[in-house]
């Protein structure tokens, strides 16, 4: 038999959860799948929440067995009882959730685990672990408590341990959901590397498209179905996207929405890098004098003047003054704006934002906020209460802190605990849900049942029925899918229109960029610009404060550069933060060069 | 809200006592423990404290990290104090007024219990929790209960889940301070109220953190899972236990002052 090529093949395979409860209830997961995966290459599976990408995941490492069809892993049946260790030896996987993949108490410990179980004898064993720790970089840290790295470090810890097994597929189970964008980069670059030094076949499940665009082959899964396969070129010039709850990248987005305008089409080969889209977009020129694009029309944004919460010299520091996790900090929020807090992991941001409604009591400096109860002192435990239903604050992954047996109980205990009368809690209830798009018929649900989505619009409604005057978001998005994303993106506007002052921190500049009037960057506990995007993406700031600038203006300036070499003298105003926008900004900008000439 | 929290902590350095076979630790801490309970006279406490201050320097503990390991304990510490001198009515008196009486021998016994308390909790961070990790503790276990393997005691189990126990203890008082302040800017109240109130408080946070820990209970056997682990079975250790000359000899050691401590104990009575 000729050697397979192939390092996974999938046949036909359906998976069904079963219900633990007795019913005999299954939820499918998986309904004939079949996919190939050549050995050594580079693979996402993309899906939007809840699409069984990452059931499939399970099943390649023999962490379930499927109901129907067959994987075979170098050959060998996963269902075969004699061959799965084998099979669990040669792939490796890390998962999303840092905390909860890492078994050793120190680093090192941790990452022996995984030969340990496969019984390799020392010293092999010790050299296997120094350098897997000494791959990831984190050899000097070896003897450091896991518990104490930072998220970043916890991953590339989980990549050690998989490392140290010497397999030759690994799987990334969302294993960059939880980390900031450098962070992100940081580990895409480091298995990426480690593919290509060890010949790894490198399989990532993910709905992040700017991590799906790094592979060579994607395979989107929608339904527990295989809906689409291909190379990034083909997948993203597809308009079914949307439908499927994922979106095109930002600078594939822009190029199409230009297309669309200009009635050009996109071939499949533009899509190889972005040198060959800018290309793609200087062949439309001709087409976009032709177009005719309406006159922005420029709503001059008013400046809130009004300020609803100012810090002033705001410090804390966790362990009696010896490192400041936020120091000398002065803001002032305006009343009815979107702010975004972005800065990177550990930079101070929670702290800051836990001072806002007074759940740290600030060691020096002061928070005031003008509320319509009057103005309110963060230093001054008497307005320790008002504050709190002042400023709802809602912490990242909300879902967790559900409790009630119903979602209408767990929305309606502030107000219960706040003294409100019970007539007025049903209506209030209902507004909040209402206002986060949870439907009547899920109130009486328990909470627990719901879907991961669903169950942060709970916590969000639990602190929405509150009625807050400012609402502080700690990275509301974060662990969604796209379509997830745009529709809490959705809800935060509704708020905005409504008159709620909004907080946001967030690490992704992307959509801080598109949805903040002003963006606050925060850099090791101290503020260093807060500007609107508009004059922040002119300033360094970003580099500063170790942030990507958002994908779209990267892409979009290059275009413009570009297009300006074929077109002197175009002028194209402000940079649009939103694809569609920016595509019309274009188009209208090349036309009134081009005309004005003549 | 939880800061500063360190029973159950490994405390990282180089020491002599971080070095020692974790079972020669804990066979002295057995020692240590029949020592503490047994000694009762002022020089052989006296005695029993040099000792410890000894296994200290020896473990290279800062007191500050000493001073935050017994720092929980002091309300139990004190409210034993305060019970035993209240209760014990043998002794000479020296305050009587009402139903209170306070004995010599009352405050002799009463400080006798409360430091019997404080050294235990200081012989177990030393001992074991500060210089031992936790997988090294239960290593130590399993070697040391290996025996009852044969009669179908499942050691190498029982010694992986207290194991992972341990691990998981800084990362659930993390996961116990988040939810307590989400809570918290719900409008919930932990220290105000009356005491049935506060406890009814505390479901708030128990739920959650319930619900969370059987979720990374189910992930962390999917990871230990895929990778690989199958039981004790088969398996090699990283480091495994080796016996040296200096760890027979720091347990000698320290095993002698124990002894010589209960015997000028005994001397004394």
């Amino acid at each position: 038999m000729p050697e397979d090529k192939n390092a996974i093949r999938i046949d036909d395979v359906s998976f069904a959860y079963k219900a633990g409860d007795g019913t005999g209830e299954a939820t499918t997961a998986l309904d004939g799948v079949s996919v190939r995966i050549p050995k050594g290459s580079y693979t996402a599976i993309l899906g939007a929440n809840g699409s069984g990408k990452s059931t499939l995941a399970k099943l390649i490492d023999v962490l379930e067995v499927p109901d129907k069809g067959m994987i075979t892993v170098f050959g060998a049946d996963t269902r075969e009882d004699e061959r799965f260790w084998e099979i669990r030896k040669r792939c490796a996987c890390v998962f999303q959730n840092p905390d909860n993949q890492i078994v050793g108490t120190l680093v090192e410990e941790d990452t022996a685990f995984g030969p340990e179980n496969m019984g390799i004898p020392n010293p092999e064993l010790g050299e296997r672990v120094e350098r897997a720790l000494k791959e990831v970089g984190l050899y000097d840290l070896r003897n450091r408590e896991s518990s104490s790295l930072s998220g970043g470090q916890k991953q590339k810890l989980a990549i050690a341990g998989a490392l140290a097994m010497e397999p030759e597929v690994l799987i990334l189970d969302e294993a960059t959901a939880m980390l900031d964008p450098l962070s992100r980069d940081e580990f895409l670059n480091l298995v990426e590397d480690m593919r290509v030094k060890k010949g790894l076949t490198l399989i990532t499940i993910t709905h992040d498209m700017s991590e799906a665009i790094r592979c060579e082959n994607i395979v989107i899964i929608d339904n527990g179905k295989v809906v689409m396969e291909g190379g990034p070129s083909k997948i993203f010039s597809s308009g079914k996207l949307g439908k499927l709850g994922l979106k095109q990248p930002e600078n594939y987005a822009l190029c199409y929405q230009i297309a669309q305008i200009t009635g050009c089409e996109i071939l499949p080969s533009d899509l190889e890098s972005e040198e060959s889209l800018i290309k793609a977009v200087i062949r439309m020129i001709p087409r976009m004098v032709s177009s005719y694009i309406p006159d922005d029309q420029k709503i001059k944004k008013e400046e809130p003047s009004d300020v609803i919460m100012k810090i002033s010299d705001l410090s804390m520091s966790y362990d009696r003054g010896q490192t400041k996790a936020i120091s000398d900090v002065n803001l002032e929020i305006r009343r009815g704006e979107v702010l975004g807090i972005c800065g990177r992991s550990g930079c101070g941001k929670t702290t800051l934002i836990t001072h806002m409604n007074a759940i740290f009591v600030p060691q020096s400096g002061d928070i005031e906020i003008m509320s319509r109860h009057g103005v309110l002192h963060a230093s001054d435990k008497k307005d320790k209460k008002q504050i709190r239903q002042t400023v709802g604050l809602v912490f990242q992954y909300p879902e967790y802190q559900l409790f009630e047996e119903t979602v209408f109980m767990d929305i309606s205990y502030g107000l219960k605990k706040a003294g409100v009368p019970e007539s007025e809690i049903k209506p209030r209830v209902i507004e909040a849900a209402r206002l986060t798009g949870l439907s009547e018929d899920v109130l009486n649900k328990s909470p627990f049942e719901l879907s991961g989505g669903q169950k942060r619009r709970v916590a969000l409604a639990g602190v929405l029925v509150m009625r807050p005057e400012i609402l502080v978001l700690d990275e509301p998005a974060s662990g969604l899918d796209p379509r997830g994303r745009d529709e809490m993106f959705k809800i935060i506007a509704d708020l905005k229109n409504a008159g709620t002052t909004v907080i946001i921190v967030s690490h992704n500049m992307d959509e801080a960029a598109r949805n903040c009037d002003r963006i606050c960057a925060i850099k090791d506990g101290r503020i260093l610009l807060t500007e609107t995007p508009e004059v922040f993406f002119r300033t360094d700031a970003c580099e500063k404060a170790h942030l990507p600038r958002p994908v779209l203006s990267v892409f979009a300036a290059r275009l413009r550069d570009a297009i300006a070499e074929e077109i002197k003298g175009v002028d194209f105003g402000e940079i649009s933060f939103e694809s569609s926008a920016e595509a019309m900004n274009i188009v209208r900008s090349v036309r009134k060069a081009v005309k004005g000439r003549a | 809200m939880l800061e500063n929290v360190s029973i159950g902590r490994y405390y990282s350095a180089r020491s002599i006592l971080h070095e020692t076979d974790p079972r020669v630790k804990a066979l002295l801490y057995i020692v240590y423990l029949v020592a503490i309970f047994m000694i009762k006279t002022t020089p052989a406490v006296l005695a029993l404290i040099a000792t410890i201050l000894i296994q200290i320097l020896m473990a290279r503990i800062t007191p500050r990290i000493i001073w935050e390991t017994v720092k929980p304990i002091l309300p139990i510490a004190i409210f034993i104090l305060i019970l035993n001198i209240l209760t014990i009515r043998q002794g000479s008196i020296l305050w009587e007024w009402k139903i209170i009486r306070i004995t010599d021998y009352g405050i002799s016994r009463a400080v006798l219990m409360t430091l019997r308390l404080v050294f235990l909790i200081i012989s177990t961070s030393i001992l074991l929790t500060l210089t031992t990790t936790p997988l090294k503790i239960c290593d130590a276990l399993e070697s040391l209960f290996a025996p009852l393997a044969v009669i179908k005691v499942p050691v190498h189990e029982m010694a992986m889940m207290m194991s992972i126990a341990l691990r998981f203890i800084p990362t659930l008082i993390e996961e116990t301070d988040k939810i307590m302040k989400a809570q918290v800017s719900r409008g919930a109240d932990y220290d105000t109220g009356s005491f049935i109130n506060r406890i009814k408080g505390y479901v708030t946070v128990l739920i959650p953190l319930f619900v969370s820990s059987f979720k990374r209970a189910e992930d962390l056997a999917v990871a230990m899972d895929a990778r690989c682990y199958n039981g004790g079975k088969g398996r090699t250790k990283l480091h495994p236990l080796k016996l040296t000359l200096r760890d027979v000899l720091v347990g000698i050691m320290l095993a002698l002052l124990a002894a010589l401590n209960v015997a000028v104990d005994i001397a004394l009575r």
